[in-house]
C-alpha cells in the first residue's frame, strides 16, 4: 500500500524515458522491477512526483560482441540472468550473483540495472519512520546521524547492497549510461561515488541500459560468495568476488581483482591483498594473508546489528575461501 | 540528500484513475485503478478475491506470491498498472471447481497448513516451481520457497508436501 498518489508514465523507448527525465528533473523515478523502490516508496522515503515505468521495453537477450566480450541489457530480469544458457556457459560468476539475490520473487521481478542502481541501506533509513525517529538524518536533509551519532553532516555511513555489483568489479566490467545527450561508456568501479548521500556517478537525467563485460583471459579462475545467516531472503553480511590470471606455469598469480560488497558505501577493491597476490606463487598461506589484508584494509561499517569486528572476521574466512575457489578453476 | 523525497505534490493530484483490464484465473475483468494501486490490493478490494494474503506489504514475506503470466511475483510491490493487459493466476485459480489441485490436496495430506496466512503464497510458488521442474529435490524446493516466510516455522511438511505433489514416494501423515 503506497500512501501517496503520484502520476504514472509508460514510454516506448528509452530515448522517450530520458527525455521525461530530463523534462521533470528530480520528480521523476525510474520504475523497472520496482522491488527496491516500492518497498522505499511505502515506506515514504521516497515521494516521487511521477513514476517513468520501462516495462514497455522489452529487453534484449544477452549478447557476445565480436572481440568475445558480452553485452548485458540492464533491462534483463535477474531470473533470465540465473536460467540464460549463454551467461551460465561465459560468465558463471554473474549466474551465481543473480542467483544470490534476494528470493525467487525477487529476481522475477528485479531487474540487473535496477539491482546496480538500489539505495543504500542503514539501520534507520529502512525504518518506517513515523514511530521511531521523528527528525530526519543526513541523508533526508535533516541534521542528524542516528546509527553514529558523531557522523559529521557530509557524510552518511549507510551501506551499499548490491550482489551484482562485486561481481561485475571483478570481472572489470563497463556500464552504458542513456542520457537525452547520447550515451558514455565508463568502468562499472566509475559508476559509484562512494557517498552516502549520492551513491551513483549518474544526472537526474541518465538511465543505465547496458552492462558489458569482457572476454575472461586463458588462464583465469573466478570466485563468488554471498555470506549470510540464513542462506536466503537476505542481505549479505559481506559479498566476495574474485578474479584471478595465472602465468602460464599456474602457479603465479599474473593479475588478481577482489571486490567486496556489502561493507561500505560502495562496492571497494582490496588493493592491498591485490598486491600481495600479484606476482606471487598462490598457496594456501599467500591466500590467508591476503583475506586477512583485506579484512584490515577495508574497514567495514557495521549494519544490519553486526558489530565491525564481527563482519572483519566473517571477512576474513570467506574471503580466504573465495580465493581458494577461483585459484582451483584457474589452475583447474 | 534523496532529492526525490523532496518532490513536489503538483504531479499527486494529477494521478487519474484509469480503467485496466485483467485476465484473473481465466476470466477477463475491467477495473479502475490508480497509479498507486499495487496488485494485491486491486485483486483483494476490487477484484474480491481475498485468497491471497498482504501480510508485510514490502516484498519480504512472500504471502501476497501470485503467478503473473505464469512468473512467481509479489503482488504488494507490483503496480497494478502495470499488469494492464497480462493473466495473473491466484491461489483460487488451482482448484477445478470442488477438486483441489494435487499440491493442495497435498498439503492437507501432510500438515502443511498450520496458521495458513502463508499457504496461498506458498502453493503459488510451488505451482511455479512444479510447472518448471516436474520432479523437484529437496534443495530446489528450498531455493523456490526461500521467498515465502512462515512464522509459524512449518517448513519441513510444507517442502514434504510439495515432495508428494510431484510423485516423489512422500507418504501423507494426515490422512
Amino acid at each position: 500500500m503506497i500512501l501517496f498518489d503520484f502520476a504514472y508514465e509508460r514510454p516506448a523507448t528509452a530515448e522517450d524515458a530520458v527525455a521525461m527525465l530530463a523534462r521533470l528533473g528530480a520528480d521523476a523515478r525510474l520504475l523497472a522491477g520496482g522491488t527496491d523502490l516500492l518497498p522505499n516508496m511505502r515506506s515514504e522515503l521516497l515521494r516521487p512526483g511521477v513514476l517513468i515505468s520501462l516495462n514497455a521495453l522489452a529487453p534484449e537477450p544477452p549478447q557476445v560482441a565480436a572481440d568475445g566480450s558480452v553485452r548485458i541489457d540492464a533491462l534483463t530480469r535477474l531470473a533470465s540472468l540465473e536460467r540464460s544458457g549463454l551467461i551460465r556457459e561465459k560468465l558463471p560468476m554473474i549466474a551465481l550473483a543473480a542467483r544470490a539475490v534476494g528470493s525467487n520473487q525477487i529476481r522475477e521481478m528485479g531487474t540487473l540495472g535496477g539491482n546496480l542502481c538500489q539505495e543504500t541501506r542503514c539501520l534507520y533509513l529502512n525504518q518506517r519512520h513515523d514511530f521511531q525517529f521523528s527528525a530526519p538524518c543526513f541523508k533526508l536533509g535533516g541534521d542528524c546521524c542516528y546509527p553514529f551519532p558523531r557522523n559529521a553532516p557530509t557524510t552518511c555511513w549507510s551501506v551499499y547492497m548490491s550482489d551484482m555489483a562485486p561481481a561485475l568489479i571483478a570481472l572489470d566490467a563497463c556500464v552504458e549510461i542513456l542520457s537525452d545527450a547520447g550515451s558514455r561508456r565508463i568502468p562499472i568501479e566509475a559508476f559509484f561515488t562512494g557517498s552516502g548521500l549520492k551513491p551513483f556517478n549518474v544526472g537526474a537525467a541518465e538511465l543505465v541500459r547496458t552492462v558489458c563485460i569482457p572476454a575472461q583471459p586463458a588462464h583465469s579462475g573466478w570466485g563468488f560468495h554471498k555470506s549470510t545467516v540464513r542462506g536466503g531472503l537476505e542481505f549479505g553480511m559481506a559479498v566476495c568476488a574474485v578474479c584471478l590470471r595465472m602465468e602460464g606455469d599456474g602457479k603465479t598469480c599474473a593479475e588478481a581483482r577482489i571486490a567486496l560488497g556489502a561493507v561500505r558505501e560502495r562496492p571497494v577493491r582490496a588493493a592491498g591483498a591485490e598486491r600481495l597476490l600479484q606476482g606471487a606463487v598462490l598457496d594456501r598461506a599467500r591466500l590467508a594473508q591476503a583475506a586477512a589484508q583485506a579484512s584490515k584494509e577495508i574497514d567495514p561499517l557495521p549494519h544490519h546489528g553486526f558489530t565491525r569486528r564481527h563482519l572483519m572476521d566473517n571477512l576474513k574466512v570467506y574471503l580466504r575461501r573465495t580465493l581458494e575457489q577461483a585459484l582451483e578453476r584457474a589452475q583447474g | 540528500m534523496l532529492e526525490a523525497t523532496r518532490g513536489s505534490r503538483t504531479a499527486a493530484t494529477k494521478a487519474p484513475t484509469q480503467l485496466i483490464s485483467l485476465c484473473v484465473n481465466g476470466e477477463w475483468r475491467e477495473v479502475a485503478v490508480k497509479p498507486r494501486h499495487t496488485l494485491v490490493e486491486v485483486i483483494r478490494d476490487s477484484i474480491g478475491l481475498t485468497g491471497t494474503k498482504a501480510s508485510c506489504e514490502s516484498g519480504t514475506c512472500g504471502a501476497c506470491t501470485v503467478l503473473l503470466e505464469g512468473r512467481p511475483v509479489l503482488g504488494c510491490i507490483t503496480l497494478a498498472i502495470e499488469c494492464d493487459g497480462m493473466e495473473i493466476r491466484t491461489v483460487e485459480g488451482l482448484a477445478q471447481g470442488e477438486k483441489l489441485s494435487a499440491l493442495q490436496e497435498a498439503f492437507l495430506d501432510q500438515g502443511a497448513v498450520q496458521c495458513g496466512f502463508c499457504t496461498s503464497g506458498m502453493l503459488m510458488s510451488a505451482t511455479a516451481l512444479l510447472e518448471n521442474h516436474p520432479k523437484p529435490d529437496r534443495d530446489q524446493i528450498n531455493k523456490a520457497l526461500e521467498g515465502n516466510l512462515c512464522r509459524c516455522t512449518g517448513y519441513n511438511a510444507i517442502v514434504d508436501a510439495v515432495l508428494q505433489a510431484s510423485g516423489q514416494g512422500v507418504k501423507p501423515v494426515m490422512r
